[in-house]
């Protein structure tokens, strides 16, 4: 650290000149004084401490919820598809986010050699990024989501990001290299520059929505084309949230931590620039089999193999930088850290790729390999990389020891073990669930029918994921502790270090090698020749490296290039693809429903795609069509299946099984792991908001007539019908003082009956099943005109797109 | 017209495309980073390594 106040005399050794440079090439500039804002670093390193414990406990109360369903019977607030969300938001944007905040500006202020550019802006993201945490921790168990993975808040929060983000961090980012003192800007700079770009790109076009309430929006996107634009965000966001900024923190702070350079810069350059240009093509994998075209998904899967190599560059270049300090890695808990994140973040990036053949996805996709493939990255290479980062920063943002080195070498363990403890089971649970799901005997049928069986003989497992899920809580505890200890002895006034140097010169006027090498300068060659070789040396790549502007554009360029040679054909599906002419826009009702099933996080347990495999067709029936989800705002396919894919829900139960099965699940089916949503039999439905969905769903495509002006009767009229169903086959006329025609859960049996049910249904006016379009939407206006179609009874004449 | 250009494209060659792009970016930036010499990769890589601002800077 540099003295409060150094020397401006050059030959004063110590003073703030080093080596190399000379007096007179100073004299004639203006020097100027500056410090770094480490305020900031410390309010960022406190966040995320405070969000991981909230994150990880969380997590631990969503893991429980799965081993005991009804630890919260009747809040609705706290059940599994509300809470899971709220757990991965915390993980992601609260405790990774403020992680990487605090890494950007502890490092970029020193890798520029300035302060960062406004305090103000500082602050402002800090808190601005707090209140969309409180925001997200106060809607997400209200149930108010966009159901989009990783992307549920509403429309307003979203801008609040989008101001943050960009407004706030991006610019004060972007104006501090600018206004930098290092030419060069270091690679941990770039993979920074990569994170802001491209967090901004993809949030503000998966964000796109037509907002009907303060609180409530519908995606402009239906169906493969929301799909698929989740799925860029969705799997980017790993890319360039979780990935490309801990890089950039790798990249600083094991060097730092090794007090040794970084193993090889040039393997740096090109892990960087590979993995911008080839992560953003990967998001289609998360679709295999689904209703997504091959062409996308095969490009998916292409690319996301080909990730493995720099990925693994990456991780050579981290764990090679130790070369010569193993010894250090014994003694010291922050290297242990960074060679445990480092060592899991090669392991799931082998894993993911190989994820992505598809394979192994047809295996492993919708089961728990996921969720451990999840955890092993977020908890191995997130959490193990953000906790060596924080124990490095704390006796240097507190200005004293750490109080126990011993503590933090226990929270190391206890982490290891509770990860390992944690992603194990889960690995066995998800190959157990993807076997039991294909298991067919030498009939042909499957071995295990029933959908819950394949839940309860992993439900021990879930019980092991607890208990490590309790171990790496208890960790974060540990470093809770240590932390508040360190603060306890902080000097009363920090130091605050300030350095004296000059600007940049406004232009560079390196290049490497400027002129014509001597070995050909007088050789009689072209001079073509000789140009070609001087460019060649990449001298003007070198001068890009330097240019904060030009390489941000160029960084845009790689990815937004990259996402348009996949969304434009994407979104030309509408038009290249035939729809079907049977599937109509919902019913006002039905809308209705649907937002409920969004509301309530159903999708978190519950996907609606079958894949085109015959283990599937045989358990729920004819696979998903592309043209069955164009009026889908959102798509609802899902991700996982704690319970059974409801692609082909619509007429296999009764109203009334389904109202007893909201009401108490375990009623219906003794092992079933799915809370109560009693309270949708005790919530009445507010017709009149009906009118603003059908709007918003008109406005998106949907062809309705007298919906439009008369929505509420003719949804009353609908869930009069479901009602008395219901109470003919014995439900309650009424609960309490709520009729149950008024009821939420009316309006969700209504979408549930309809689910799957329109490509059964026979076209009147035309006998051909493809058109160029949607026909008129006729809604039925009485639910007996939706066919019953059980599973497997599907018509193969019916698959228009086929 | 636009709309038939756009139906009469196959898709299918999106992944040959996209390959072929990647493969000229990254054998360009190989050799930008053979041609990188030694010393500013040296340079360069132990820019972490201090705080304090070092001259000459515009190596």
């Amino acid at each position: 650290m540099a003295t409060a106040e150094t020397s401006l005399d050059p030959s004063d050794p110590s003073g703030p000149f080093e080596s190399g440079q000379t007096s007179a090439g100073r004299a004639s500039e203006h020097i100027e004084s500056f410090s770094y804002d480490d305020d900031i670093s410390r309010k960022f390193a406190v966040a995320t401490i405070v969000w991981g414990l909230i994150a990880t406990i969380a997590g631990l109360v969503v893991a429980l919820l799965l081993v005991l369903p009804k630890a919260f019977v009747g809040l609705e607030w706290l059940t599994f598809g509300r809470l899971r969300p709220l757990h991965t938001n915390a993980a992601i944007f609260a405790f990774a986010g403020n992680g990487i905040f605090a890494a950007i500006y502890y490092s970029t202020q020193r890798l520029c050699k300035a302060r960062m550019w406004s305090d103000v802006l500082s602050r402002l993201h800090f808190w601005g990024w707090q209140l969309i945490i409180v925001a997200a921790a106060v809607t997400l168990p209200l149930g108010i989501t966009q159901s989009r993975e990783y992307a549920e808040l509403e429309w307003p929060i979203d801008l609040a990001i989008a101001v943050v983000w960009l407004g706030f961090f991006g610019v004060n980012f972007f104006m501090t290299l600018i206004k930098r003192r290092e030419r060069h800007l270091y690679v941990a700079l770039w993979f920074y520059i990569a994170t802001i770009v491209t967090v901004t790109v993809l949030h503000v076009f998966n964000n796109l929505v037509v907002p009907i309430a303060a609180f409530k929006s519908y995606s402009v996107y239906a169906g493969v084309q929301d799909a698929f634009m989740q799925w860029w965000y969705g799997h980017n966001a790993v890319a360039f949230f979780l990935t490309t900024p801990f890089l950039g923190l790798m990249y600083y702070f094991l060097p730092k931590a090794a007090n040794r350079p970084v193993f090889s810069y040039k393997l740096s350059i090109l892990h960087f620039w590979s993995l911008v240009f080839i992560y953003i093509w990967a998001g289609p994998h998360h679709l295999h089999y689904t209703a997504l075209p091959e062409w996308a998904s095969s490009l998916g899967m292409l690319f996301s193999v080909m990730l493995w190599m720099p990925s693994w560059g990456g991780m050579i270049n981290g764990l090679l930088t130790l070369r010569g300090a193993w010894q250090k890695v014994a003694v010291d808990p922050v290297l242990k850290f960074f060679v445990v994140g480092v060592t899991f973040y090669g392991m799931s990036t082998f894993e993911g790729p190989m994820l992505s053949v598809k394979s192994v996805n047809a295996l492993s996709h919708y089961t728990d390999w996921t969720i451990a493939h999840v955890h092993s990255g977020a908890l191995g290479w997130n959490g193990m990389m953000t906790f060596g980062m924080l124990y490095w920063l704390a006796p240097r943002l507190f200005q004293t020891k750490l109080w126990s080195v011993k503590a933090a070498t226990l929270h190391f363990w206890i982490s290891t073990i509770g990860i390992l403890m944690y992603i194990v089971p889960i690995y066995i649970a998800g190959l157990t669930q993807g076997l039991m799901w294909r298991a067919m005997d030498e009939t042909g049928q499957l071995v295990y029918p029933d959908f819950v069986e394949t839940i309860s003989s992993i439900a021990p497992m879930w019980w092991l994921r607890v208990v490590g899920g309790a171990l790496f809580v208890a960790g974060v505890v540990l470093m809770v502790v240590n932390y508040f200890m360190t603060w306890l002895s902080r000097p009363s006034t920090y130091e605050v270090p300030v350095y004296q140097a000059p600007r940049l010169a406004k232009q560079a006027d390196y290049r490497e090698p400027a002129e014509v090498s001597e070995a050909i300068k007088d050789a009689p060659m072209l001079e073509a020749a000789k140009k070609l070789d001087t460019w060649s040396r990449m001298g003007w790549h070198r001068r890009w490296e330097r240019l904060p502007v030009r390489f941000t554009i160029l960084v845009t360029l790689a990815v937004v290039i990259a996402s348009l040679f996949e969304i434009i054909p994407t979104f030309l599906i509408r038009s290249n693809v035939p729809t079907i002419a049977t599937v109509q826009p919902y019913t006002p009702l039905e809308l209705a429903g649907r937002d409920i099933f969004v509301s309530e996080g159903c999708y978190n347990c519950h996907s609606q795609m079958i894949r085109p495999m015959v283990a599937e067709t045989k358990r729920y029936g004819e696979y998903s069509k592309p043209g069955e989800f164009v009026y889908d705002h959102p798509f609802q396919w899902g991700s996982r299946r704690i319970g059974p894919d409801l692609a082909r829900e619509g007429g296999k139960q009764s109203n009334l099984w389904h109202w007893l099965h909201l009401e108490d699940p375990q009623s219906v089916n003794e092992a079933s792991v799915m809370p109560s949503y009693v309270h949708l039999l005790d919530t009445a439905i507010d017709f009149d908001k009906i009118t603003d969905r059908v709007w918003a769903a008109h406005m998106l495509g949907a062809q309705y007539d007298e919906e439009l002006t008369n929505a509420p009767e003719i949804a009353r009229k609908q869930a009069e019908l479901v009602a008395a169903d219901i109470v003919s086959q014995g439900g309650p006329i009424k609960r309490g003082e709520l009729m149950t025609y008024d009821t939420q859960a009316v309006a969700l049996i209504a979408y549930l009956q309809r689910i799957g049910t329109d490509i059964f249904a026979t076209p009147e006016a035309d006998d051909s099943a493809e058109t160029d379009g949607p026909a008129p939407g006729e809604v039925p206006e009485d639910v007996d005109a939706i066919p019953e179609v059980a599973a497997g009874q599907a018509d193969p004449q019916s698959d228009a797109t086929g | 017209m636009l709309k038939d250009v756009i139906r009469s494209v196959d898709y299918s060659d999106c992944a040959e495309i996209a390959l072929a792009m990647f493969v000229v970016a990254f054998a360009m930036m190989v050799f930008a980073v053979l041609r990188l010499s030694r010393k500013s990769a040296d340079r360069f890589a132990s820019i972490p390594l201090s705080d304090q601002v070092k001259d000459p800077r515009d190596e």
